[in-house]
Parts: C-alpha cells; structure tokens; sequence
C-alpha cells in the first residue's frame, strides 16, 4: 500500500472550450490535512465533482487507495469511505435533524425494502443503535437541542455543521469539505475549524476546498493552489504564502 | 390518524359533500352515492399509488392510466374473456386472485422498464417520459387487436370474479336495490385501499421510507452518502405502479368491459386531481379527496343542464373536464396542501 | 414514399415551429408548459372563428363570421391574439405565481390544469371538427415530394417563420436578452434589460409561434378543439431531440419527428399498423433519452 488516498493523473475537464480541470498529477498523502485555494472559478469544485463521482472528467484517471475510480458512480466513492459535503449546504429540509443524521448513519442493509416491510427485530435494533450514535454525534456538534426540528429551519451555519455531522457518522476514511465555512459567522467559524482539526487528529484524511486564506493557513498541512484549471503551487502554508506565482495570480490581488 | 383539527375539518367536509348528493337529488340518492362511492374507492386507491411517486419520492408520473390499464389488461387477459370485433372467446385460464397478482406485478414492472430510462433525469423530463409512454401503451393497445381486441374492447371477464361474490354482497344489494356486481367490485376496493393504507404506514415509518423522503429532498446528498439513489427511485416507481395495477383491475371489473378508451391521459389527471384536492404526501388524504372529487363529478350533470338546455353527452363531460381542470389549477395555485397535505413537507421549490 | 415525404416535411414544419415556441419558453422561464397545445388550438379555432360560421349551438356562433372574405386577415388577427392571450397568461397568472416563489413544479401542474381547462372550453364552443373556408386542390410535384400549392405555401412560409426567428434571436436586442437568459440560467446577470419584460416577450412570441402552427396544422387537416393536444407529444419528441432550450436543434428535432412519424408508415413492419406510427416517434424520444438526454444540440448540464 503507498502512503497516497488519492492519486490523480492527467486529469482533464472543460466546458465549452474553456479548461476548468487540467492537472497532470496530484497525490494526496494520507492522513494529512490538505487545502485547495484558488479564486474563483480556478475549478476548485469542479475538481471535487470530479474525484467523487459527481461529473465524468474528458480525460484522466483517478485512483482511491490504488483502486480505480475513474467514472465511478458517487455511490460507490462514498462508499469505498471518501465522502463530500457541498459549497450550497445540502440538508434534507422537509425532515428532522435527527432524521437527516439517522439517514446518513443508516446503512443500505438496514435500509432494504422487505426488511422495512417485516419489520425484522434486527432492524429495530439496528435503529435505536443509529438514533444513540446520531445522539453523541450531535451532542458533539451542538445541535442535539435541534434534533426534532425540521432541517430547513436552521441557520446557515447549523446546516454547514449538520452536514458535516452526517458526512462523519458513519466513519469515514476521507472527507472533502466543500467551503464549510462559507457564509458562517466568525465564532462558529472557529468552532467548526476546531472539529475539523479534531477530525484530523482522529487520522481521517481531509481535503478542504475553503475561501477564508487565514483559516486555511492556519490549520492546513499542505496547501493546493489552483488557477484556471492547473495547479501553480503545492506545498507547506508558509512557502506558499510566499510564492511569486501564488501573489500574482491570486494572493496579490487579494491584497489591492 | 390523529383527529386533528384539519381532519376533523376534513371529514366534515366529506359528509357535507355527500349530503349534498341527498339535497341535490330528488329520487335514486342511494345508488347515485353507492355509484360515486365505487368510482371513489378504485380512484382513490389509484391516487393512493400515485402518492406513493409524487408525495413520498417526488416523482412526476404522468403516465399513471398506463400502470392501471397495464395491470388490467395482465389480468383480464388471463382469465376467460371474450375480445375483438368476433368475441372470440378464450375459456381457460387462471384462478382470478393468481391473475391479479401477475397483473400487480406486470404493472410494477412496467414501472421498472419505464423508470429505467426516465428516473435518471430531472423531474419535468419524467414528466414527459412517462405522459409519452402512457400513450405509447394506448396506441399499442389500439393496434394490437389481435389481443387486446383493440376498440372492440374485451368483454365477458367478469364471471371470473363474480363467482366468488358472497352472500352478504348479495344481500346488501338487495335491500337497496343495488347493482351486485358493483357492490362486489366496491367493497374490494375499499378493502383494497385499508390494506395498501396500512402496508404504506408501515413503510413510510421505516428506514426505507426515510431513505424515500431523502431522495425527495436532495438526491446529490443522498448519493454522496453511499446511497443508491436511482434504485431507491425505481422501488417507489415499482410499488405505485402495483398499487395503480391494482386499481386498474379494479376499474375494469367495474365496468365490465375494458377498450381502448378505457386507461386514456384523462385519466391520469383525474387521479392528479385526487391527489392533490386530498392532500399530495398524505396518507389518508386521497380517500377523502377522492369522495369530494366524485360528488363534484356526479353532479356536473345538474351543473351542466344550467348552462345548456338539453346538455348532451359530451356537452357534461366538457363541463366535468373544465372543473377539473379548474380545480387543478386553483388547488396548485391556493391550497397546493390540499385538504390533508402537510404544509412543512410539501414540494413547492422542487427543482 | 414520394406521398410520405411531403406529408412528413408538412407535420415536421408544423412541429418544428411549435417546439421552437416550447423550447424557447422552457429556455427563459423553466416551465414546461402543457398548455402550448392549447395555443395551438386557439390559433386554429380563431381563425376559423373570424372567417367562417361555426357549427355551433354556443353563443350564436353560427350566425358569426366577421372576417368571412378575408382568410388572411384572420389568420394575422388570430396570431396577433394568440399572442396577445400568451401575454395575459404570463401577466395574470405565471408571473404572480413567479413572484410568490412558487416551485417549477407546481407551475407544470398547473399549467397541466390549465391545458385540461382551456381544450374543454374550447370543446364546449363546437366539438364537431370543421375545415377552413378553403377550396380544395389538386397535388402538384415539387422536386421529389408532392403536395397541394396551398400546402407548399404553408411549407415554405413555415420556413421563412424559423429563419426569422433565428434573425430575431441573434441580431435584436431582446433576442440576445432572451438567449443570455437562456444561457446563464440566471435572470439577474442579464442588465440592461428588465427580465419581467424578456419574459413577458418571451410568452408573447412563444404564443405567436403555437398559434401560427396551429393555423398549419388547421390548413393541412382540420381544425378541432384537441388538435393540440395530440400533437403535443410530438412537440415534446421534437423539443427532446433536438436539446431542450436550443432554438435551432427544436427546429432540428421538430423536422425530424414530423418526417419519422410519416416515413414509419412506409415501413415493412408497420404495414396494417399506420395507427401507431406516433409510438415509434415517442419511442426515439424516450430512447435519446437514455442515451443522449441533452438532445442532439444540447450541451450536458442539464442532467440531473
């Protein structure tokens, strides 16, 4: 086994000729904590579309622990353990939150048709072990006092950490987190930045795709810079803040 | 189901609407309200399935008299019927109850070949999908005379479920002086939607009923979960469109007779009607719904003798076709909750 | 086949117009509108309504031919009111539900209440299928099709239609509004112009295009007051084929289905079954569906 999760090669994708994916080759190591910058439209999502599923790349591959991925239902990605939030925070509105994380907790067995239909007692089992792990999960998070109402009455940030809750119930190996400290107020902001690095800690790997500069210096290992596409720098927060490359084509007009 | 004030205000509104059969007609209410009463119980078990599509996953069927007139045709063709233009006569076949349940199935499968191509799309493309092969099943229908009897119809099937009609069927027809067959057909559709009633409770409560709900709300969420989006889609479409297979049966022993003209998009929206008026996503609306939908139905007649002298025919079933059309539009447009729907779950913003 | 083909290049005219009016609608406004077979029929039945009596118990109609000399005018009369009730639709009804937020697919619903609504009213009017006051004509053969002078005409007029419509769209002002809407998806990044107004444009052009190939379709065979709706299915056949939202590849697409349907005919398999030569055009639809759903001309985003 390599030290890499993700192993990327000659990955390619535009949209009507113009290019928003075209790296040659990416490895991220495990156990790290990796960000991606770029401004916008540098392909940063899409590139994220890309490794977990969502969109099929014109050309490249993608390996998961040495495992091909390449065109892979997003399903079966999530499955193998690498799971992704989203830049607009996808919460179930209409159901609860205790719903949303006993969902996401709830496995394809547990979920099957005839077992909902005979009511097998394994499952009733099953779920009072799902609703006590979406419990100390959300007692983690801080919205256990939230947990009957409907997902769509809470605030922005309640919905990024609902989401990040979900994406962690079920142990995952990787996590991509799409900006999730977009549109959140400072004080959570930290918090959620806290259960970031707590999660690293833990040894899952995660790759971060954020605006906020300061925060991403701040906890990251390694930083991606992206750019129309390419990767123009790669390398510890400290060298890249100091990146002639990095200044001129983001950083620097950051700073005007 | 809780009495809540919105059901209490509902089932009232049911009894008010079947007294006005009483109030609006001189002579022959009992079998005016037993007749709506049959129409009511086929169409709302059939709403109850196309609930189970729009409510519960947010799947836009258009094509629902397709599911019904496929399992009908399954099941008829079956048993001993008489089809085409000569009544050609097939005398052996299957036990009725074996017949239904390969045409439930054939119904569900049906929903699975159709959802194949359709279910992987946004919901308006569905929408098209599904209206178009629903009449794709007519023109076959129509063209295959040889066995479906094409606009001659099939005839003669009736037989194989009558005969098990019991006593008390009898009886009650009887006292009231009442079409037996009909009552027969009634009562098993009433059966019929307390049954599928209490398999959907069961179903929506659970986890697979949850996972339903998740892919209603947000599929891009649920996929990136590990979940199986598209097979989730292709259950639901599977178990509507038995439930609808079921009440296609149900319709065609009603009238006795299957054609062509039988399982048409009308249809379809009259069941939309249903299940909208009813409430889309809840359990119990559709059977209120559909009483109130059919009340109004029977008494277009009344209404369409104010406007012309000597409505005939088609003049009342314009004037039916235009109310509900109406109706569908100013529920979607006033009360899209229709009279049980919940208002937190219901899908207004789907993309 | 030489029958055929001018019977299939004459519906793909009529559907090839009437997807362009549906895809150009669903491009700007997101709705899939059930009703444009309803507008269809309106452009038909005005027109019949202006230039000859109706067959109708209703509203003295059969007394009633105010335009009964002048064919002409009462097609441009009757276009002009198609867009005129295109518009109303938009003010009175579409644009309140689009201020109060209202889902796409409540709006499809109800714009499925709304074709159901409208085709009875219209059935309510006069139920018996009735021509125009036009004399009948012989086939003539142009190039390697046949067909009536009169139906040339439609042909050819049906042409000049779609090339004004792409001149429209790609040289006026409003036609590139129409288009950057349609492209960015997004009413707001389009300035200059306010997007109520390209919508409202959008309707009554959209309506204009419905009732001018319900004219068509009214010319070819007759007039009746579901002519819209079953040739609606078709439409969507086009519009799907071609790439939902491109104005050319509804044109494309339109074409298309219009000569599939008529060709099929002529197949060997088909023989004795002409009824269901609709179904093989639904089928192609459905089929381009599973394998290619952004159409011919469509670009890929709109998956789900």
């Amino acid at each position: 086994m390599s030290n890499n999760y993700l192993e990327v090669t000659n990955l390619k994708k535009s949209f009507g000729g113009i290019k928003a994916v075209d790296i040659q080759s990416l490895k991220l190591n495990k156990d790290q904590l990796t960000s991606i910058i770029g401004p916008n439209g540098a392909g940063k999502t899409t590139f994220f579309d890309l490794i977990s599923g969502f969109q099929d790349s014109d050309n490249g591959k993608v390996y998961l622990n040495d495992k091909n991925i390449t065109k892979s239902q997003p399903y079966l990605i999530a499955r193998l353990g690498m799971i992704r939030t989203f830049q607009l925070t996808k919460v179930f509105d209409r159901m609860t939150v205790l719903e949303n994380m006993m969902f996401s907790a709830s496995n394809v067995n547990n979920d099957s048709f005839l077992k909902s239909l005979i009511k097998l007692p394994s499952q009733k089992i099953n779920e009072k072990n799902i609703r006590d792990k979406s419990f100390e999960i959300m007692k983690e998070l801080n919205i256990e006092h939230m947990a009957d109402s409907y997902a769509r009455e809470l605030s922005g940030g309640q919905k990024k950490l609902l989401e990040l809750g979900r994406s962690i119930i079920n142990d995952p190996k990787i996590l991509l987190l799409d900006e999730p400290l977009a549109g959140v107020n400072p004080k959570l902001a930290e918090e959620i930045l806290e259960i970031i690095l707590n999660l690293s800690e833990k040894g899952i790997s995660i790759l971060m795709v954020e605006h906020n500069i300061e925060a991403v210096m701040k906890i990251s290992e390694r930083v991606i810079v992206l750019a129309e596409g390419k990767v123009i720098a790669d390398n510890t927060p400290e060298n890249v803040r100091t990146d002639e490359n990095v200044i001129s084509a983001y950083l620097g007009s950051e700073n005007e | 189901m809780k009495l809540t004030f919105k059901s209490s205000i509902t089932i009232l509104l049911t009894i008010f609407s079947i007294s006005l059969v009483f109030l609006l007609n001189d002579e022959g209410e009992i079998p005016i309200l037993f007749n709506l009463l049959t129409f009511a119980g086929i169409y709302g078990l059939a709403a109850i399935g196309l609930n189970v599509h729009f409510g519960l996953t947010g799947l836009l069927n258009f094509g629902h008299a397709a599911f019904m007139g496929l399992g009908a045709y399954v099941t008829i063709l079956l048993i001993p019927h008489a089809a085409g233009r000569e009544g050609e006569i097939t005398v052996s076949g299957l036990p009725f109850f074996l017949a239904l349940i390969i045409g439930i199935i054939s119904a569900a499968l049906f929903g699975l070949l159709l959802g194949l191509p359709a279910i992987r799309l946004r919901g308006d493309y569905l929408a098209i999908v599904t209206i178009a092969a629903a009449e794709i099943f007519r023109l076959l229908v129509r063209d295959l005379e040889s066995i479906t009897g094409g606009v001659y119809g099939i005839i003669n099937f009736s037989d194989a479920l009558q005969q098990s009609r019991p006593v008390f069927i009898n009886n009650f027809a009887s006292t009231y002086d009442l079409n037996p067959s009909q009552m027969w057909v009634a009562f098993l559709s009433w059966v019929s939607i307390f049954l599928v009633l209490l398999l959907l409770k069961r179903l929506t409560n659970s986890p697979w009923g949850r996972a339903l709900r998740a892919v209603r709300e947000d599929e891009d969420a649920v996929r990136a979960l590990g979940k199986n989006a598209v097979w989730l889609k292709l259950q639901s479409f599977m178990l509507g469109a038995g439930i609808a297979g079921l009440s296609g049966v149900l319709l065609a022993f009603n009238y006795g007779t299957v054609q062509v003209s039988t399982f048409i998009p009308i249809l379809t929206f009259y069941v939309w009607a249903i299940m909208i008026l009813g409430g889309v996503g809840s359990l119990t609306g559709p059977i209120f719904g559909s009483v109130m939908f059919w009340v109004i139905i029977s008494e277009t007649n009344g209404i369409a003798q104010l406007i012309f002298e000597n409505a005939n025919g088609q003049q009342i079933a314009g004037v039916r076709f235009v109310l509900v059309g109406l109706l569908i539009m100013v529920l979607m447009i006033f009360r899209p909750s229709g009279l049980m729907g919940k208002k937190e779950e219901l899908l207004l913003d789907v993309k | 086949m030489i029958e055929q083909l001018g019977n299939g290049l004459l519906l793909g005219i009529i559907i090839a117009v009437a997807s362009v009016a549906l895809s150009l609608l669903y491009g700007v406004t997101r709705i899939v509108n059930f009703a444009h077979g309803e507008i269809i029929a309106l452009g038909a039945i005005a027109t019949l309504f202006l230039s000859s009596p109706i067959d109708s118990r209703v509203l003295f109609l059969d007394r009633f031919s105010p335009l009964g000399n002048n064919f002409y005018l009462s097609v441009l009369i009757s276009v002009l009111f198609c867009g005129l009730f295109g518009g109303i639709l938009e003010f009175f009804l579409f644009r309140p539900l689009r201020k109060a937020e209202v889902g796409n697919i409540a709006v499809l619903v109800v714009t499925i209440g709304l074709s159901l609504f409208l085709r009875h009213i219209y059935l309510l009017l006069n139920a018996k299928p009735q021509n125009f006051p036009l004399e009948l004509q012989r086939r003539q053969t142009y190039l390697f099709f046949d067909m009536t002078p009169r139906n040339f005409r439609v042909l050819i007029l049906g042409i000049i239609v779609m090339v004004l419509v792409g001149l429209l769209l790609n040289y006026t002002k409003i036609g590139k509004a129409m288009r950057a809407v349609r492209d960015s998806n997004d009413l707001a990044s389009v300035s200059g112009i306010n997007s109520d107004n390209i919508i409202l444009f959008t309707w009554i052009s959209s309506s204009m295009l419905a009732g001018l190939a319900g004219v068509f379709q009214a010319t070819i065979n007759d007039v009746r007051y579901n002519m819209g709706f079953l040739i609606l299915l078709l439409i969507f056949a086009g519009t799907v084929l071609g790439g939902i939202g491109t104005s050319f590849g509804a044109m494309v697409g339109g074409f298309i289905i219009g000569i599939v349907v008529n060709v099929s005919v002529g197949l060997p398999f088909m023989e004795g079954h002409t009824e269901a030569k609709n179904a093989i055009a639904l089928a192609i639809m459905i089929i381009i569906l599973l394998f290619r759903p952004q159409g011919i001309f469509g670009e890929k985003e709109r998956l789900s």
